[in-house]
């Protein structure tokens, strides 16, 4: 369980953090999500004691990190993989994250055996690739056997096996019932992955709720391509925003794809192609920012669920 | 063990988990061991030279200015190596209690790199004694320069690690001790002014030639005022490092 109340971080005339609030809960992936420049890393150093809030607090289990004597047993943390030293080994990187929380040294080999970097364990890091170093970061974040991890954009730079067992990872550590923050600039990573995100924009929380409704806030978009899709357009019109794109297809905004194939059924109406189109983080991100929507012919919706800009 | 036992534990085997501390802690070795084995040769070959009451201590302690430069050099490196790297990140997310990792980092990098300093100058004067037996190795010298040297070497270190935190760089860190160590006692004295001469009196350097030589810029200079101004700069400058760690983001 992490808590953050009232969060501020000012470096000099920039407010990276603005007042944030919001507490992650165990048995979940927390989506931490924003743009780049948002806010998300600074907020994670603070949750972790690195950098000091210019108010507010951020506490875990209850406890300020900063006054944890073992940390390492209470909150795992993957920040920045760059950070270690290339002349030690991973292995001896991880020795002494073990030494310095008291934790028996037979647990580093477990947990490179965890990540996959036995192998390579007694080489110096200087090597390593951006993978091998994302995979020693979380054998570090394992080492305690935590129940609360936090993970700054993770699957940067991995290629898709990497991304692949990330994802699994970090589900298999929501369903033991740990508490999970991932943060990522990208919609689509977290929705494959989150149960519930947190979308922050210039330090500021903008949303507080399940993928789903997030997403439905945003508006379905669907693209339609029929033979028929002049009758189409009729059929939709009446539900949901329709823009023709080329003489056979057809985007529709503010309704399900399911939605849109049983009213072509219904009407019947043969179709071709059905596609709910991808929703970008920026879609997200400036559906949730305008404060209301000014194109009529594009107004989603806005998810009830949602707390919208504290 | 207690958070401070664990963060030690792990500031030890940060030092000697780097390839840097090994070559560095070596290369002192081949130099004060081989000053003392050149002492120890230069006075077998002109027995004449050396006074009646020498002893082995009296021939190998100069070589503690050469320890004293591996010391400073090893403990600006060690103090330095988590900032070139973004290595404090995972250090302080190790052990956040930063008075805890400020207390490991300066107590075990001082009591390490000095206490190899005084291994090795104690081997030089056993290696002194050892090429020639006759000038005797007294207890009371033996005290007297283990001591002196062990005390000056100590506050060499700390104002080393003082200034690696107040700097975080390890180049930084290094062109600044070997600027107050050696370059600017040196430069100060040699000015005509009266002023230079004092300022000269007051860098540390000046107090560790004293200690080593029993001479320095000034004939006011004692044992007492050369180690005050020691102890002055290192804990000046472990004050200062502190009050960056305890005070500042991780960066
Ligand atoms: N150490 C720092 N000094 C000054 N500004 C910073 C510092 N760290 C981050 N910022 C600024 O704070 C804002 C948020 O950055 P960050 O937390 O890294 O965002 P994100 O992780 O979401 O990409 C950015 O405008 C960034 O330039
Ligand atoms: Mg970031």
């Amino acid at each position: 369980m992490i808590s953050v109340r009232g969060l501020t971080k000012q470096y000099g005339g920039v407010r990276a953090v603005d007042d944030l609030t919001f507490d992650v809960e165990p048995g979940k992936v927390t989506g931490f999500l924003g743009p780049n420049g948002a806010g998300k890393s600074t907020t994670m150093r603070m949750v972790l004691g690195l950098d000091r809030p210019t108010a507010g607090t951020a506490e875990v289990a209850g406890r300020r990190y900063a006054d944890l004597a073992a940390p390492l047993r209470e909150v795992g943390a993957l920040l920045d993989a760059g950070a270690v030293h290339p002349g030690r080994s991973g292995r001896a990187h991880l020795r002494i994250a073990a030494r310095s929380n008291g934790i028996t040294v037979r647990r580093v080999d477990e947990v490179l055996a965890q990540v996959g970097l036995d192998r390579v364990a007694r080489r110096r890091t200087k090597g390593y690739s951006l993978g091998m170093r994302q995979r020693l970061g979380i054998a570090g974040a394992l080492l305690g056997d935590p129940p609360v991890l936090v993970f700054d954009e993770p699957v940067n730079g991995l290629d898709l096996d990497g991304v692949r067992w990330i994802r699994g990872l970090l589900r298999g550590f929501a369903d033991e019932g740990r508490t999970v923050l991932v943060s990522s600039h990208l919609m689509s990573e977290m929705q494959l992955v989150a149960d519930r995100v947190l979308v922050i924009g210039r330090g500021r929380l903008l949303a507080d709720a399940g993928i789903e409704d997030v997403l439905r806030g945003l508006g379905h978009r669907v693209r339609v391509r029929s033979p028929r899709a002049e009758q189409l357009h009729g059929v939709l019109a009446d539900r949901a925003a329709v823009e023709r794109v080329t003489a056979e297809e057809l985007e529709v905004t503010g309704l399900a794809a399911a939605e849109v194939g049983d009213l072509a059924h219904a009407a019947g109406v043969p179709v071709h192609r059905l596609a709910e189109a991808e929703q970008s983080l920026e879609q997200a991100y400036l559906a949730l920012t305008e404060g209301s929507v000014e194109h009529a012919g594009h107004a989603p919706e806005r998810p009830a669920a949602a707390e919208v800009g504290r | 063990m207690s958070a401070l036992g664990w963060a030690a534990a792990a500031e030890w085997s940060r030092i000697w988990t780097v390839r840097s501390s090994w070559l560095l802690a070596g290369a002192t070795m081949l130099v004060v061991l081989g000053i003392g084995t050149l002492v120890g040769l230069d006075a077998s070959g002109s027995p004449s030279d050396v006074p009646a009451d020498a002893s082995a201590w009296d021939g190998g302690r100069p070589t503690a200015m050469f320890a004293l430069f591996g010391v400073l050099a090893l403990a600006v490196v060690t103090s330095t190596a988590d900032h070139g790297h973004g290595g404090m990140v995972p250090t302080l997310q190790w052990t956040p209690r930063r008075t805890v990792l400020l207390a490991a980092r300066v107590g075990v990098i001082v009591l390490t790199t000095a206490g190899l300093g005084l291994l090795l100058v104690t081997g030089a004067c056993l290696l002194v004694w050892a090429i020639v037996p006759e000038v005797g190795l007294g207890v009371d010298g033996a005290a007297e320069v283990v001591g002196g040297t062990g005390y000056l070497l100590a506050v060499g270190a700390a104002l080393a690690v003082g200034l690696g935190l107040v700097l975080r760089s390890t180049a930084g860190g290094l062109v600044s001790v070997i600027a107050l160590v050696l370059v600017l006692p040196m430069l100060l004295a040699q000015l005509p002014y009266d002023w230079s001469l004092d300022l000269a009196t007051v860098m540390p350097g000046s107090g560790a030639l004293y200690l080593v030589f029993g001479e320095g810029p000034s004939d006011d200079m004692t044992t007492t005022s050369a180690r005050l101004t020691l102890a002055s700069w290192a804990v000046g400058a472990v004050v200062a490092g502190g009050w960056r760690l305890l005070r500042s983001d991780a960066g």
